[in-house]
């Protein structure tokens, strides 16, 4: 019973130190929704791989969403016609890389500032890394889904149009009358992303989006929130101290198993350094920073999301180069730095 | 029919959910408990946050009642990537919330201290000490700042012969003799799934520890010396006095 006890407060802990920042991370991703003018922030990209999967790593600072809010904003940005290298290093790196995340780790790592620059710095270097490796892939269209595909086949033969000499407002079968296979706006998350971007709306109704917005995130989010926390504290109170220990103190052991939990329990980046911090009296601190920097870029739920934008296929790429990056250089930590 | 009514209520059940965490976290500042579950400095997040989400609810409310009140105008459904199946996730966070409305958390007691491995040192990983303050009476410090004193400067000989008095918990290691039990507090860094256990041993001058229970909070008065405990040279605190004391609304050190 005092077990049970000792589990119930834990998870509260976890919950009370958390909600605030979820909240904040929640409402952030809302109201930049309405500021940031995506189009315009797309022109300035650059369009050497390297460069653009650096870049695309650093804007999650514009979009501080975490790793649910990501997904919908990178098929967006492939849609409005972003080069694949800045979709994938968004895609990975936003989740960490972004002012709300940081505030979060800082908080709960305070006794070891270390692992906020390695989390930072690991996270950066992967999502670089892997977005100018599949920045080598001419034609991306094979690896999306085919909604998403044909809608950028539309858009290349579009610009074929436009180099060909014909002008833009002259370019046939843009709209519906049958001339084109596919019309111009093919889903109804993009219409509505082209709605809210050129907003006219009075502010009344655009609070009631937010407001929408808001109380959507934080109902998928907490219940998330909620089931990784009393993962935490299960684990924490009732699994045997020695097991824990045994696996934890092992610098190769204890990055794998760090990392298969931060697959599984899926937890929000905004708050999933408390969830690491239960562990940082047991655990290695590269598999802490395994944990913190793998967790955001590949989990359950985020595959299930990221399903919305690419084929098994290019997600198992992703799932590899990610797992084979972190495990190497937080393993690197364990073995010659820590 | 059955269905429809459920669908008609799901606005109200997010409102609800979202609601009663404002309140439940309120109720943690309110009653005192915030201390038990993280530390003090983030204690203004949290009621920020309480603020924040009774806000968000009512205005939700507000809009829903409005809406029910034209049925013609609907907002238009934003489309949103799921998880859960409509409704589950406002009802685990509601039952949550009612649960932790409900349930009063407990300090920390030995068996955790046991758990976690009680030592006089603080691991590496923990908050280093900000500054060594040698002019402090030594009867002035708490048990961390012992730990801390210890930690700058280890050999236990020098602090032979200080008076202390210091407050804590009733800890049986096994590896001590009868004559000996900890004095414990739980620190915390951040929240409680951070805390860990910092002691002292205590020597008792008469008697066995039998007649001090585990878990009784205590205040001790005495002196400083060294013994070997456990093959090793210890920091021990001699005790002249002992008086039980209730356990503070505050129990962890920072």
């Amino acid at each position: 019973m005092n077990q049970l006890n000792n589990a119930f407060t834990l998870f509260l802990s976890l919950l009370v130190e958390a909600i605030p920042f979820l909240l904040l991370g929640v409402l952030f991703s809302g109201l930049l929704q309405f500021f940031v003018d995506e189009r315009r922030l797309l022109a300035l990209l650059p369009k050497n791989p390297l460069l653009g999967s650096l870049v695309g790593s650093c804007i999650g600072f514009l979009f501080p969403v975490c790793e649910c809010g990501n997904v919908p904003v990178a098929r967006r940005l492939l849609m409005q016609g972003a080069p694949l290298p800045v979709a994938i290093g968004f895609l990975l790196a936003a989740p960490t890389i972004n002012p709300i995340v940081f505030w979060a780790t800082w908080t709960a790592f305070r006794g070891q500032p270390e692992i906020v620059l390695y989390r930072i710095g690991f996270s950066l270097l992967i999502a670089t890394i892997i977005g100018w490796v599949f920045g080598t892939q001419k034609d991306v269209r094979p690896l999306l889904q085919p909604a998403l595909a044909s809608v950028l086949s539309y858009r290349s033969q579009a610009s074929a149009d436009y180099s060909s000499g014909t002008p833009p407002l002259l370019q046939s079968g843009t709209y519906f009358l049958g001339q084109s296979a596919r019309p111009l706006i093919t889903d109804p998350s993009e219409l509505q992303a082209a709605m809210v971007a050129t907003a006219t709306k009075p502010n009344g109704y655009r609070l009631r989006l937010l407001l929408d917005n808001t109380i959507q995130e934080m109902r998928e989010l907490g219940g998330v929130l909620i089931l990784g926390s009393a993962i935490a504290a299960v684990i924490q109170v009732f699994v045997p101290r020695e097991l824990i220990l045994g696996l934890g103190q092992s610098p190769v052991t204890s990055i794998l198993a760090m990392m298969l939990l931060a697959g599984v329990v899926s937890i929000c980046s905004t708050v999933d350094s408390f969830f690491a911090l239960s562990f940082a009296s047991t655990f290695t601190s590269g598999s802490l920073v395994a944990f913190l920097v793998f967790g955001p870029m590949i989990d359950l739920k985020g595959v299930g999301l990221m399903l919305s934008i690419f084929k098994p296929r290019a997600i198992l790429y992703l799932f590899l180069l990610a797992a084979q990056l972190t495990f190497l250089l937080t393993l690197a930590l364990n073995l010659y730095i820590s | 029919m059955a269905r429809l009514s459920f669908r008609s209520l799901l606005p109200w059940l997010d409102v609800m959910a979202i609601a009663a965490w404002g309140i439940a976290l309120l109720k943690f500042w309110l009653t005192g408990q915030l201390f038990l579950l993280i530390h003090p400095n983030y204690g203004w997040l949290t009621i920020g946050a309480a603020v924040a989400l009774l806000l968000v609810s009512a205005l939700r409310a507000f809009f829903i009642w409005k809406a029910s009140r034209r049925p013609g105008r609907q907002m238009p459904p934003m489309q949103h990537l799921s998880l859960f199946p409509p409704g589950w996730g406002s009802i685990l966070m509601l039952i949550m919330a009612i649960a932790g409305l409900v349930f009063t958390p407990q300090a920390f007691a030995s068996q955790t201290a046991l758990d976690r491995g009680v030592a006089d040192s603080i691991p590496y990983t923990r908050v280093k000490p900000q500054a060594f303050r040698g002019t402090i009476r030594s009867e002035d410090k708490n048990l961390i700042d012992w730990i801390r004193s210890l930690q700058v400067y280890p050999e236990p000989d020098a602090y032979a012969g200080q008076k202390a008095k210091i407050q804590g918990f009733v800890v049986y290691s096994p590896k001590l003799s009868e004559q000996y039990f900890l004095l414990t507090r739980f620190a915390i860094t951040c929240c409680a799934a951070d805390a860990y256990p910092v002691s002292l041993p205590v020597k008792l001058t008469t008697g066995d520890r039998k007649a001090y229970a585990a878990d009784t909070w205590l205040e001790v008065e005495g002196q400083m010396i060294t013994e070997t405990l456990d093959g090793k040279r210890q920091l021990t605190l001699q005790a002249n006095s002992l008086k039980p004391v209730p356990q503070p609304k505050n129990p962890y050190n920072y």
